[in-house]
């Protein structure tokens, strides 16, 4: 349907006073329209055309589009702060590559069975569509983060930190000690969290099936426990030192690698309980461990900071 | 050799920091908006009406304008002008502006000396 200069620009008023709030929708819309037609005028005198549908286009795309012009009404909203925006962003794509990833594990241990098309299919639909919580999520959060910054200037303010300071403080190390002597114990006498549990009343395959394989006894086994055990002297020296010194800093991640090492070492080399469920399990659980660790090595390295020129310092002036 | 692009984009950063000041600047007296485009564009201030309109609404929003619907030649006109706050934030910000200009004219002096 062909319109008219006039119906050009209900359209446009109507365009721009839809996405205004609306109280004020009507009001607006009749001083644009007024402000436009007085504009539209002057360019037909100047141009000496009639006003037609074309000339009130090409008026209106100078204008704007409905939905920009609509937005300068109001103060500009945003709900992720910019200051955050690659922090988001960061977050967005490294959230969506894991979750992905993982659907793709999934999708090449399913193909052989349902059909790599089906499993394609059911990786797009299930992992990758279903995956859209995560920027939500990730909007969200940052939204209130960004709306707590403005409501509470003061909480945000930024504090300086010493690099050297220990993460978790003091009782994340006491924490980490209890940990690790427990963890000793567990390493010693697995059948312990049996005793527990039940008071010493599992059933015999279950003790069974927490009883170490030899090989894992005279090798892997023995060097986990002595490399936990220098964990005990580790920890109480950051607790003296009252902070992480570079040396500390070297060591535990030395003997954090080493550990790594040694429970790879364990997971590929054979069984390490009798039974295949429990070693399947603790397996797994070991895979984690060395993911989390190596994972938290990478974070924590990639987020040095060495002040340094990037090209060699000319002597002068 | 600098990018128009570049320039584009630098150069409408420099304006929508003066856009306020001058629009506030015409507003001593009533003008509804068409009026004061025309009043802004012959000072050398020329500022799309897409931007112009819908600022008098957010000033207004801010407390800085007043607005009465008026008829004048026939048609019915909105008219906005500086109430008490506007006079006081373009006082204020009248200083503020002559104390960078007269620090970035020194400034861009001394770089072609």
């Amino acid at each position: 349907m062909k319109m008219n200069a006039n119906e050009v620009v209900e359209s446009y008023v109507t365009d721009v006073a839809l996405r205004l709030p609306r109280k004020q929708r009507n009001d607006v819309a009749f001083e644009l329209r007024a402000l436009i037609n007085e504009g539209l005028q002057d360019k037909s005198d100047e141009t000496g055309r009639a006003i037609d549908a074309a000339m009130a286009t090409e008026f209106l795309n100078a204008f704007g589009h409905p939905e920009t012009v609509a937005a300068r009404y109001r103060p500009a909203l945003n709900i992720v702060d910019p200051a955050d925006g690659q922090k988001f962003w960061r977050a967005t794509s490294t959230g969506l590559a894991i979750i992905w990833g993982l659907g793709l594990l999934e999708l090449f241990q399913t193909a052989p069975e349902v059909g790599f098309l089906n499993a394609l299919a059911k990786w797009w639909m299930g992992t990758v569509i279903g995956s859209l919580w995560w920027p939500g999520v990730l909007v969200a959060g940052f939204g209130i983060s960004a709306w707590a910054g403005r409501r509470w200037p003061q909480k945000t303010e930024w504090k300086p930190k010493a690099n050297d300071r220990i993460r978790g403080g003091r009782l994340g190390i006491v924490m980490g000690l209890i940990g690790v002597m427990f963890g000793l114990y567990i390493l010693a006498k697995p059948t312990w969290v049996l005793d527990v549990v039940w008071g010493g009343h599992a059933a015999p395959v279950a003790y069974q099936a927490l009883t170490y394989t030899d090989s894992f006894l005279q090798l892997q086994g023995p060097i986990l426990f002595v490399l936990m055990l220098l964990y005990i002297p580790f920890f109480i020296a950051v607790l003296v030192k009252g902070r992480h010194t570079p040396m500390l800093r070297r060591i535990e991640t030395a003997s954090s690698l080493l550990t790594c090492a040694v429970m790879l070492w364990a997971i590929m080399d054979g069984p390490i309980f009798m039974t295949a469920t429990s070693d399947g399990v603790t397996k797994s659980l070991l895979l984690l461990i060395v993911i989390f660790s190596l994972s938290v090595m990478a974070i924590m390295r990639f987020r040095t900071v060495k002040p340094t020129p990037d090209q060699q310092v000319q002597i002068g002036r | 050799m600098v990018n128009t692009d570049t320039f584009g984009k630098l150069e409408l950063e420099l304006r929508r920091g003066v856009v306020v000041l001058a629009t506030l600047s015409q507003l001593r007296a009533p003008r509804y908006g068409y009026e004061l485009r025309q009043a802004l564009a012959e000072k050398g201030m020329p500022i799309e009406e897409g931007t112009l309109y819908p600022l008098l609404r957010r000033l207004e929003t801010q407390g800085l304008l007043q607005s009465e619907w008026k008829l004048e030649a026939g048609s019915q006109r909105r008219y906005y002008s500086l109430n008490a706050d506007g006079r006081a934030l373009l006082e204020k910000l009248t200083d503020s502006w002559q104390g960078m200009n007269a620090a970035m004219n020194a400034l861009l002096k001394e770089d072609k000396t």
